[in-house]
């Protein structure tokens, strides 16, 4: 858990060598509600830092989640395709969204007691 | 300035329910999940706190002013008996869409709670005598196909679309869910035995998140989205709404568009995938553009669906929505989402 890191646009990462898993909140998933859809990203897609990787449909609105750095998806998690609602139960764990090799590296997330902080 | 809250509002935060600003109102959005409360209601029972609308109290004298407002007959339906209808402006557009309780001895009229105000005023303007009850009483919508049973032993349950009262409720068997159950009016010292009762029997609170996808999936319009200051009951596809006979306000409009005149018509639609054509998404079918109303996921068709409104009669039945810059088709439907 300690190592995970945040953003202020409510999406986490997990930073392992130059590979990043990336996922949004609890407090994301709480605020969006009950997640019927995302439209994930193909293996091999490239996003720079801060473009909307993955569109989350929810029963309340749509949000993005964003690149937290540059990066190429080396995975996705298959499995939001037909159990979106992984997102709500287990956003940090399960819910992680995709994988990606990092272009370029920016640890510059917040720590979970930053982000407690900033989102309480 | 501060949002207002029911007389409920503490019930709901022992409940931790989470809240949505509706209106000038902070209303329960959820309190177990949108979809789960969903559930609830379409296979045991569910209740929904709806005190932010309106209640206003009206003496038989003063139905012969009314009939002249809205677009249904409402003096010959009998009394006892549940009234959906449409207050209209001079143009014939919806000035909002309200329920009629008729009882012996009153009616009780019952406005979305963004247009009280503005119907209060109408009522005045057109020396329309009422009282609002709306602060002394609060409104609960008991919904779901266990509903009747569940609560019998205290309310006599009428036929539907019928009244009833007891000496602290005036209820009818209405609602906003497509599923069977009652609607009860209460007032603020009886408000809180009517929830220890529903909670002994296992009804579980709703929140205005349930209720709007519920309400979707019964094909209900909603007033904001549906239905506006610009739109005809005959445009929102709500025909079997006009059966006044008599003059009412805009009904020259109406006749004429019920006779053939060019007009927008609001439909329903169904997109084969759980993304979402959300209000104001463009949808064109045919040559005819239109606007979505609402759009939401359907939990019983596991599909996205909604109402459009087009600028005229569609000649296709397929729609092409732009969601977010994607192109993603959808169908019209003319039956309701819900056999």
């Amino acid at each position: 858990m300690s190592d995970i890191k945040y953003l202020e646009t409510h999406e986490w990462y997990l930073m392992k060598d130059d590979e990043i898993t990336v996922g949004i909140s609890d407090f994301a998933q709480n605020e969006l509600g009950d997640i019927v859809y995302v439209t994930l990203p193909e293996v091999g897609q490239e996003f720079e830092k801060g473009t909307a990787v993955v569109e989350v449909e929810a029963t309340k609105t749509v949000a993005d989640a964003y690149a937290p750095m540059d990066c190429i998806i080396t995975a996705v998690n298959s499995r939001l395709e037909n159990e979106p609602e992984t997102i709500n139960n287990d956003p940090c764990g399960d819910g992680w969204m995709f994988k990606a090799k990092v272009n370029t590296v920016d640890d510059s997330g917040m720590s979970y007691q930053e982000y407690e902080t900033f989102v309480s | 300035m501060d949002k207002k809250t029911t007389q409920l509002h503490k019930y709901h935060l022992s409940q931790k329910a989470k809240f949505i600003d509706f209106g000038d109102w902070s209303m329960p959005f959820s309190y177990e999940g949108t979809l789960k409360e969903h559930d609830i209601v379409r296979s045991s029972s569910g209740f929904f706190d709806v005190s932010h609308m309106g209640r206003l109290e009206i003496q038989y004298s003063q139905i012969e002013k009314i009939t002249k407002l809205i677009c249904s007959e409402i003096i010959d339906i009998p009394t006892n008996k549940a009234l959906y209808s449409i207050f209209t402006n001079t143009d014939g557009n919806a000035l909002d869409d309200v329920i009629f309780w008729k009882f012996d001895d009153k009616i009780i009229l019952i406005p979305n709670a963004s247009n009280l105000e503005k119907i209060k005023s109408h009522l005045v303007s057109h020396n329309v005598e009422f009282i609002d009850k709306s602060p002394d009483t609060v409104l609960i919508a008991v919904q779901g196909p266990d509903t009747i049973e569940l609560i019998q032993d205290r309310f006599e349950i009428p036929d539907k679309f019928s009244t009833n009262m007891t000496e602290s409720f005036l209820y009818a068997r209405t609602g906003y869910t497509g599923e069977d159950g009652v609607e009860i009016m209460a007032n603020n010292e009886d408000a809180e035995s009517l929830l220890i009762f529903l909670t002994e029997k296992g009804v579980k609170p709703c929140g205005l998140g349930s209720r709007d996808t519920l309400r979707l999936e019964a094909s209900l319009p909603l007033y904001g989205f549906e239905l506006t200051e610009d739109i005809t009951p005959v445009e929102a596809s709500l025909n079997w709404t006009i059966t006044n006979k008599n003059e009412y306000l805009g009904s020259d409009r109406i006749n004429d568009q019920l006779s053939g005149e060019s007009h927008k018509v609001l439909k329903k639609f169904i997109i084969n995938s759980r993304k979402i054509a959300r209000t104001e998404t463009v949808g064109i079918a045919g040559e005819t553009k239109g606007l979505v109303t609402s759009g939401n996921f359907s939990p019983v068709l596991n599909k996205s669906i909604g109402f459009i409104l087009f600028e005229n009669m569609p000649s296709h039945d397929l729609i092409e929505f732009d969601i977010r810059g994607n192109l993603i088709e959808g169908n019209i439907v003319n039956k309701r989402f819900l056999s």
